[in-house]
């Protein structure tokens, strides 16, 4: 089976004559062997931006994607290419197997209605439309009749917490109440692929926060192939299956948020996994040794492979009796069990 | 000059600045031509027999595509006079009472009580003023040539959004379209359409329709990417994106362009009365003007200004969102009209039996009358004094101004010696300071001052045009302004095109100054601003014409009420822009100042004011354009120059002289526009912004 999206070789980048200059490079580096990173370098000599190069990854179905990287890094890029929002100077990108960068416009408009959806930083609400308008937006391009609109709007603006609100304004509503809309109007068709341009980024922390936890649960419950493009790394290692670290228009690693946080390819990777604590996304299987021999004989609490190190750090704690805790006096005034230490430091980091 | 104090003074006298150089290329150009005068006189006054006859060349070949197009115009024209007769005749027929209520529903459907009231109030003045038919045959243009001003406006404007290389031919055609001064195309229109108010329609179809092109482009460009791609994610067809999403999204700047469309429909609607043929306001007006009965053309110009602020205020009020009005109010205020208006048939008094404000334009008169007889020393005391002292110097040079006669001396040779001499002095003391390009600067006022700028050697001027262009945009707009001002040169036009030069360039600087005086005040005193806000929205509401009459009324025909009426219409701009300018700088800005111990003076010296300076120079810019606009309504009450040529070609259906003028006119307005923008654009560039 064909991933739900994959790209290969995927380049962008800006300036004149951008196309012929990436494709000359393309050429000779084929002919010489020569990096995509050295194509990169002669092209900014020659006053070009190669914001995204040689991106090449796949996304399979039902797999929430992060892209991770700082601002500049070309993640939005990369994002408007594979929706299609710019058109990319070279390579291929394959939904379901099928190359969209050959499709004709009515084929990518069919797409777009039928298969895609898109949710935006700053939300990209139409002003002039209501909550059930703009949700009903991508309904109405596929022709559908006026009350099943309507009937599946209120749907799906109950699925993301907004029933009472659907003739309110954009301009009335909070800004976490515009993304819950920006959500709405993209799963309004149904998409099966869902790219998602830092939802989150523009909301305050804790409206952040429950936004990812409803966005977790609906994604439970429907499933969709998903390209997330965020800067913040905690977010990439909550939500995703998988993630790519962008630098510089480059993806420089793609893998599960264990495999970033544990083996970071390089110091730029290793510099954002610095202030992660390791405990909440490093399990057991990454630090123990392998069995050498016959298992140990001492009964300890129960582990297994997929705890993190927070909780097996507390479950071994458990076997500690506890210690008395005293006062300046010397006069004893409590008592504390290890395990109390592990649970108090674990919540200290989330 | 501050470039040149931009430059490290470490490098001042090694490195020359692009303004220290600009302006010493214009210096040594004027001084080898004053120089050269005597042996090489063609150098000052470019020879007639030199000139090409542009003027003739316009006429045949405008004369032949004129005639080959006059059938489909006559068509056209023909087409155009259904709407215009039934708009005439609805309006015309309408008993006044439903006119009144109507436009009173739409008043409080736009604004509530206080827009009512207004359309009540303001309709009531025209109809107690006697000039209802005129009025109401005024509006019926306006209906009428508002909507295919709109029309042509959107879809100008659609195109230079969705057609990327067609954007810039797009703007320069709008530029043309509102720099070639109104009077100019009339002409050609009049031989077109034939003699009627058609003509005026089309005009005004014409003026109106870029305002609204340019405000549609500036909303669908500023509408939000993410706005725009969401309408592409849900699948929306390039024409679903631009009809459902991207233009309502731009719908406040769109109606800004309403707003715009209209009242440049109205302005022109008036303008256009100087052909006549038509019983209208502007006609009016016109007519008690010449007839010197200048309480009544006071009158006919107040119904105008009524009628502008009620579409202006209307009007505005589609631009601003509005809370939704109850509909029970207007059909009321509709059926009580119109009931009112079939009872009272044919028992109705004609409208124009209505005098109730001639007793008071019968005062004005009488006023204006006495004040004149009892201060006409004063007046004229003001009057020449600017006109000796000021205008004329810097029309025709001290050393032909500087008469026995005004001055109480003779300006001879060595006066003009002694001149150089100290300006030379002035000029070597900033330049030895480093401050070379203000060197240069003097140098050349000293130039213009004597000389007179209807009098400036050619090279110079064209130099010294190109040496700005140069400074501000580079060798692009160097060109640009090279060879249009060039193609006047040929053309035989120069000598007007300088006297045109020399009347809105005076009023300029009396702009900039005072403008850029009371902007800075009302930047710094809020009561200042209570007082100057109104009075700069009237002034911007008032179509042009009506400018004319209070100057005539104090000052009588000649050059100097042309400069009053031209200052009185451009300065507004200035006093905006300077206002704003100063005022929107960001307030962490202001704190910084403040924190580092700056005084109020010095806050508004080192950071207001160069933060506001590219604000300014737009402000500027827009004065400018103003200027060039006005002067040729001016050349109604006697300027000379380039105006005047197109006021005569009118007159005399000379399409040659009234394009090739008007296209000389656009060239002025365009040049100064461009190199204004050129250094405002520098210096936004050079903040960062």
């Amino acid at each position: 089976m064909d991933a739900a999206i994959a790209t290969k070789g995927l380049w962008q980048v800006f300036g004149a004559n951008a196309k012929t200059a990436l494709g000359e490079a393309l050429k000779e580096a084929e002919n010489t062997g020569a990096t995509s990173e050295d194509v990169a370098l002669g092209l900014r000599d020659k006053g070009l931006i190669p914001a995204v190069q040689d991106a090449s990854f796949e996304v399979q179905s039902g797999e929430l994607f992060v892209i991770m990287g700082l601002s500049g890094s070309g993640k939005s890029t990369l994002i408007r290419c594979i929706s299609r929002l710019v058109e990319p100077t070279a390579g291929e990108v394959l939904i379901d197997g099928e190359n969209i960068l050959e499709a004709s416009k009515r084929r990518m408009t069919e797409l777009r209605r039928d298969k895609l959806g898109m949710v935006f930083q700053h939300f990209g609400l139409f002003p002039h439309m209501s909550v059930a308008e703009n949700v009903a937006f991508p309904l109405k391009m596929q022709g559908a009749k006026a009350s099943a609109r309507r009937s599946r709007a209120e749907e799906v603006i109950r699925l993301v917490g907004l029933e009472g609100r659907e003739d309110a304004y954009p301009r009335e509503l909070s800004g976490g109440q515009r993304q819950r809309v920006g959500i709405a109007r993209s799963l309004a068709v149904n998409p099966d692929i869902w790219f998602l341009d830092e939802p989150f980024s523009a909301l305050d922390p804790l409206i952040r926060r429950q936004l990812q936890d409803e966005f977790l649960s609906i994604q439970a419950s429907l499933s969709k192939s998903i390209v997330f493009i965020t800067h913040d790394i905690a977010e990439a290692l909550k939500l995703a299956d998988r993630i790519a670290i962008m630098r510089d228009g480059r993806i420089v690693q793609i893998g599960t948020p264990t495999e970033i946080v544990l083996n970071p390819v390089d110091d730029y990777v290793r510099e954002f996994s610095r202030d992660i604590p390791k405990g909440r996304h490093m399990t057991l299987a990454s630090v123990m040794d392998p069995l050498n021999g016959t298992p140990p004989a001492q009964d300890g609490p129960a582990l297994n492979t997929t705890m993190t190190l927070d909780d097996a750090l507390a479950n071994c704690a458990l076997t500690f009796e506890p210690i008395p805790v005293r006062d300046g006096d010397g006069k004893i005034v409590g008592v504390v069990r290890p395990e109390m230490f592990a649970r108090a430091l674990g919540e200290a980091g989330t | 000059m501050s470039l040149a104090g931009a430059a490290a003074p470490a490098r001042r006298r090694w490195h020359l600045s692009k303004g220290a150089l600009a302006g010493l290329f214009a210096l040594a150009v004027g001084i080898i031509c004053i120089l050269m005068e005597p042996v090489a006189p063609w150098l000052v006054s470019w020879p007639k027999g030199w000139s090409l006859p542009a003027s003739e060349w316009i006429g045949d070949g405008l004369g032949w595509f004129l005639a080959a197009i006059k059938p489909a115009a006559r068509a056209l024209s023909g087409l155009l006079a259904y709407p215009m007769d039934a708009a005439n005749w609805l309006l015309g027929a309408l008993p006044w009472p439903v006119v009144i209520g109507a436009v009173t529903a739409l008043g409080w459907y736009l604004g509530g009580w206080r827009m009512a009231a207004l359309g009540a109030i303001g309709l009531g003045f025209i109809l107690g003023s006697g000039y209802w038919a005129e009025s109401m045959n005024t509006l019926a243009l306006v209906f009428v040539s508002v909507p295919l001003a709109l029309m042509l406006g959107l879809a100008i404007g659609i195109l230079a959004y969705e057609v990327p290389r067609a954007k810039a031919a797009v703007q320069t055609l709008l530029d043309v379209m509102q720099t070639v001064p109104t009077f100019a195309y009339l002409t050609p229109l009049l031989l077109l359409f034939g003699f009627g108010p058609v003509v005026g329609l089309i005009a005004s179809a014409i003026y109106a329709a870029p305002p609204m092109a340019r405000n549609v482009l500036l909303g669908l460009e500023r509408v939000e990417d993410e706005i725009k791609e969401a309408a592409i994610m849900s699948g929306g067809t390039r024409r679903q994106q631009l009809f459902l999403v991207e233009l309502p999204a731009a719908t406040t700047q769109v109606m800004i362009g309403v707003n715009q469309c209209l009242m440049a429909a109205l302005s022109m609607v008036i303008i256009a009365a100087v052909i006549g043929g038509f019983n209208d306001i502007g006609w009016e007006v016109l007519l008690t003007m010449r007839k010197a009965q200048f309480g009544q053309a006071f009158l006919a110009g107040l119904v105008i200004v009524v009628f502008a602020i009620i579409i202006d205020r209307m009007s505005g009020a589609l631009a601003r969102s509005r809370s939704p009005r109850d509909m029970r109010v207007v059909w009321g205020l509709l059926g009580v009209s119109v009931l009112l208006g079939i009872l009272s048939l044919g028992r109705l008094p004609d409208p124009a039996s209505f005098t109730l404000f001639d007793p008071a334009a019968g005062a004005v008169d009488k006023a204006v009358g006495d004040f004149t007889a009892a201060n006409g020393i004063l007046l004229d005391e003001v009057k020449n004094g600017a006109m000796f002292y000021m205008l004329l110097p810097l029309r025709i040079g001290l050393d032909q101004a500087v008469l026995p006669f005004t001055w109480g001396f003779q300006w001879t040779p060595t006066h003009s010696a002694f001149f150089f001499a100290a300006a030379a002095a002035l000029g070597g003391l900033f330049a030895l300071r480093g401050r070379i390009a203000t060197g240069a600067l003097i140098g050349c006022l000293a130039i213009m001052l004597e000389t007179g700028i209807s009098q400036l050697p050619w090279p110079f001027l064209i130099a010294g045009a190109g040496a700005l262009g140069w400074m501000s945009g580079g060798w692009r707009l160097t060109r640009f302004a090279v060879i249009l001002l060039a193609l006047i040169l040929v053309s035989g036009l120069w000598e007007r095109a300088l006297l045109s030069l020399y009347l809105s360039g005076a009023a300029v600087f009396a702009c900039a100054l005072l403008g850029g005086g009371l902007g800075l005040l009302a930047a710094i005193n809020t009561t200042a601003w209570a007082v100057l806000r109104p009075v700069c929205d009237m002034l911007q509401t008032i179509p042009l014409f009506v400018f004319l009459i209070p100057v005539l009324m104090f000052f009588q025909i000649g050059e100097f009420s042309a400069f009053l009426a031209i200052c009185a219409y451009a300065i507004v701009p200035m006093i905006r822009y300077t206002r704003h300018g100063l005022v929107t700088t960001p307030a962490d800005l202001l704190e910084a100042a403040e924190a580092s111990g700056a005084t109020q003076w010095q806050t508004l010296r080192d950071v207001r004011a160069p933060y506001a300076a590219p604000t300014i120079l737009l402000g500027l810019n827009q004065t400018i354009l103003y200027a060039f606009a006005m002067l040729v309504i001016a050349a109604l009450i006697g300027t000379t120059g380039l105006g005047q040529s197109i006021y005569i070609a009118l007159g005399s259906a000379d399409v040659g002289l009234g394009v090739a003028a008007g296209a000389a006119m656009a060239i002025l307005a365009l040049v100064a526009d461009r190199l204004v923008q050129g250094f405002a654009e520098e210096r936004r560039h050079a903040l960062g912004l």
